[in-house]
């Protein structure tokens, strides 16, 4: 065995001993084709689905393992019938859970059952407007009131709501009336955003989902103004909120000559495989869901462990940070690089077929050469800001 | 009915142990997570409700080279600090429970 295939075989000393959260895309199967999502139309997926029996015995596993939380995703959830029997294991497991859902198919007896396990940290569910005319343009006729039946239904449950508010060209200018909705009429504590990508059926759709650049500034503008008028209830970890709370940074960094960032000038994003990792509908194991043809495993088969501190590719992946931005012609002479972390591996992906690149998505450099403007730089002195994709 | 003596690690609890000896410890019922070194992974090993506090200070003692002191103290806080939350409990005697 070489010196670097040997290198590969144990995980650096920053990795945990097990992950501490696994996705489990426990479903392939959804009841909506919404014209953005990222998990189908993805030419490296299998979609099949596994029995319960073999997400029985993983489940065990990740007991064994002391993982501490799971979120199932899919596909939808909801749509599984044996959900009761995959939560009841989890709680048997010692863990807690999150799902994420398009709140249509949840209704009164699997709410009850949930809250009646006391392990679930939140349902996320999808809410893309203020009313049908936007929400349903990509998700489908009768998505907003199911969404909004099954929020109302988790509610009456005390159920934890975690909301997020995908942001497309169909309701960009509807921001200001969605975050009243959710704020105001809804009575959420919070939501969170985040903007088509170009991931799954989105690359299908680019010209009818994508933000131009134009409608990417008017998202930033927008959800800068509402995250201040909503004292800080608007959170982001990746799109327009992100990004522009991000760059304004950068670009006050750079107008002072600030040294780089801590996290700046490598492929820093994201620090996900260190402690947590996902397992596709098939039973695959991936370092993330949005890269879900990097195949480590498979559930049942491989033991988690193993392929979590000895997996080669993992480690490599792991070994990601370490790249500087220097070595890729993308981001040459770019005064930005010292505060960049090159953004999400899973975008890079898609955009380049490189996992070790920098995302094209989220370049500062190229939206400003594009037209973009940031509203504001110049007043950023120390607003602590999300770094997309941590 | 009286307290015993002997405390109990919560069965619910789960000890996530790193690389490094040092552990997590976390309660799924209430979310509550805390961080605990090598020794706190040593004691929280030994609250099996058949020794009582002392017993484990001095299992501790037998373990660890140079152990100070105030070692008896902190460990009993550290004790303290779990029962406080949930982590930690004491059967009550007589109560056959």
């Amino acid at each position: 065995m070489s010196g670097e295939a040997a290198r590969l075989e144990q995980p650096p000393s920053t990795v945990m001993r097990t992950p501490r959260n696994v996705d489990l895309e426990i479903t392939s199967r959804c009841n909506l084709r919404c014209r953005y999502c990222y998990y189908y139309d993805n030419p490296a997926v299998e979609y099949r689905d596994l029995p319960t029996d073999e997400w029985l015995q993983f489940l065990d596993e990740l007991g064994r393992c002391a993982v501490m939380n799971v979120t199932l995703q899919g596909g939808e959830p909801f749509i599984r019938k044996d959900l009761p029997l995959l939560l009841e294991s989890i709680v048997r497991n010692r863990m807690r859970f999150s799902i994420l859902s398009n709140g249509t198919l949840i209704d009164d007896e699997i709410a009850a059952f949930i809250a009646s396990t006391g392990r679930c940290d939140y349902v996320q569910v999808s809410v893309d407007g203020s009313g049908p005319e936007t929400h349903d343009a990509c998700r489908g006729r009768g998505s907003f009131a199911g969404a909004i039946r099954g929020i109302r239904t988790l509610q009456r449950h005390g159920i934890p709501v975690a909301v997020r508010v995908t942001i497309h060209r169909h309701n960009v200018h509807d921001l200001e009336n969605t975050a009243r909705f959710l704020l105001e009429d809804l009575g959420l504590a919070s939501f969170g955003t985040n903007s088509a990508g170009y991931l799954g059926s989105c690359r299908l759709n680019v010209d009818d989902v994508l933000l131009t650049t134009e409608e990417r500034q008017l998202a930033m503008e927008t959800l800068l103004r509402l995250s201040e008028k909503y004292e800080g209830r608007i959170s982001a970890q990746a799109g327009p909120l992100a990004e522009a709370r991000h760059w304004r940074r950068m670009v006050e960094a750079r107008a002072q000559g600030a040294p780089p960032f801590s996290n700046g000038g490598r492929l820093t994003a994201c620090g996900g495989p260190n402690s947590k990792i996902a397992v596709r509908a098939d039973g695959m194991i991936i370092p993330c869901t949005m890269l879900a043809h990097m195949e480590l495993g498979r559930i049942n088969r491989d033991t988690l462990a193993e392929v979590w501190q000895h997996s080669p590719a993992l480690n490599r992946f792991r070994q990601r940070h370490t790249i500087p931005l220097t070595e890729f012609d993308f981001c040459a002479d770019c005064p930005y690089s010292p505060y960049c972390t090159g953004n999400c591996p899973g975008l890079a992906y898609t955009l380049t077929g490189e996992v070790d690149h920098p995302s094209p998505d989220a370049c500062l450099r190229r939206f400003l050469e594009d037209g973009g403007t940031l509203v504001g730089a110049e007043r950023v002195t120390s607003e602590k800001a999300e770094i997309a994709c941590e | 009915m009286r307290q015993s003596d002997k405390p109990i690690a919560n069965p619910v609890a789960v000890l996530r142990e790193e690389f490094d000896d040092w552990a997590v410890l976390f309660n799924p019922d209430t979310a509550d997570a805390v961080g605990i070194n090598p020794v706190g992974v040593v004691v929280w090993k030994l609250m099996d409700g058949q020794h009582s506090l002392e017993e484990i200070v001095a299992k501790v003692g037998d373990r660890f080279a140079d152990v100070p002191d105030a070692a008896a103290e902190d460990m009993t806080a550290f004790v303290d600090d779990l029962a406080e939350r949930g982590f930690v409990g004491y059967e009550l005697e007589g109560s056959g429970q």
